[in-house]
């Protein structure tokens, strides 16, 4: 219910990610929780943003390296912090440009350190997974109604 | 009675309005200082600007025919202060230069980096750069630059311990054209 409204009002599919890849190390790393917006028509240089690629399933973190904008449409160069050269490889073939209207999931304005990584515990771990569901199938065995 | 799942939620309730509190507290505190160190009106000075432009093929370059495009690189000085911007919620500051120039129609515009700088130590938050070439060779969507004229000035983003991403423009911001192609050895 909170996470519909939020993603209402944020207009992002989903308001909070966790980053799953150290490509924007030292500013992101794995685990860490962030913020999304997604009412700007348009996107700063230097904003980080969301993306997602048609076809691929995870995500992307990284920050804005160019933009090109007319009255109706903005294309943008994205590369991570820490990555050495910019995203064209990470596009699609032939794709040279993200679409701030199409592919840009939302803009990182918010920032909480580590506290996702329970949710990369959750889906990489299974002894993680198990034990949390063993507990609480124990603990309401043992509670009285 | 109270079970086991009525006490682990009423916990984790404190826990969170506690913690929200608590948050914004120090957003609140983190902007207030930021505010008064002055941060949003940082001189920098941008000097000895040479530009250099030339046709490369390859498709990394921007290029996606026999035409090439033109790519272009920067040598530049930098003297800036940037230690305001740390505070103790300062977990890294990134420094960027970027150029903007106008696009085909008056609605249109375009801004783009040259270099950038991933400072995580308030010691070297003093930048006094001579001669330092571009990190990236840049190119428009447009086959030339045409040698417009553009604003190159340097911003930065402050990365938080937590909380939010902040964003300025230092001033002293300097114009330049973009140099006419190099023609390509024979």
């Amino acid at each position: 219910m909170t996470w519909k409204g939020l993603s209402i009002v944020t207009n992002a599919e989903s308001p909070i990610v966790v980053v799953l890849t150290g490509s924007m190390e030292p500013a992101f790393q794995r685990g860490d929780l962030l913020f999304l917006w997604n009412r700007n028509a348009r996107n700063a240089v230097g904003d980080v943003v969301v993306y997602n690629i048609e076809g691929k399933p995870i995500p992307i973190v990284h920050r804005v390296l160019r933009e090109h904008h007319n009255d109706k449409k903005q294309f943008l160069l994205t590369k991570g912090d820490n990555n050495p050269v910019d995203d064209l490889g990470l596009y699609k073939r032939k794709q040279q440009y993200l679409d701030k209207d199409k592919d840009i999931m939302g803009t990182v304005y918010g920032y909480m350190p580590r506290v996702g990584y329970v949710t990369i515990l959750i889906t990489e771990n299974q002894y993680f997974k198990f034990g949390l569901l063993g507990l609480l199938a124990l603990s309401s065995l043992f509670q009285r109604e | 009675m109270f079970s086991l799942l009525q006490r682990g939620q009423q916990v984790s309730n404190q826990a969170i309005s506690a913690l929200s509190y608590i948050a914004f507290a120090i957003i609140a505190l983190f902007l207030a200082q930021l505010h008064f160190d002055n941060a949003y009106n940082l001189p920098s000075q941008i000097a000895n600007i040479e530009t250099s432009t030339n046709i490369r093929y390859s498709y990394s370059a921007g290029s996606t025919s026999a035409k090439g495009k033109e790519n272009s690189k920067i040598k530049f000085d930098i003297d800036t202060d940037l230690s305001s911007l740390f505070n103790w919620n300062t977990k890294q500051v990134f420094v960027y230069l970027t150029a903007t120039y106008p696009g085909k129609s008056p609605e249109s515009s375009n801004r783009v980096t040259y270099w950038d700088k991933i400072i995580t130590d308030p010691k070297d938050a003093k930048l006094s750069l001579k001669s330092v070439r571009g990190k990236y060779s840049v190119y428009d969507r447009e086959f030339s630059f045409r040698e417009r004229n553009a604003t190159l000035a340097l911003e930065w983003n402050i990365q938080p311990w937590i909380g939010p991403l902040v964003f300025g423009t230092l001033e002293g911001g300097q114009g330049f054209s973009f140099s006419k192609p190099e023609k390509p050895r024979k």
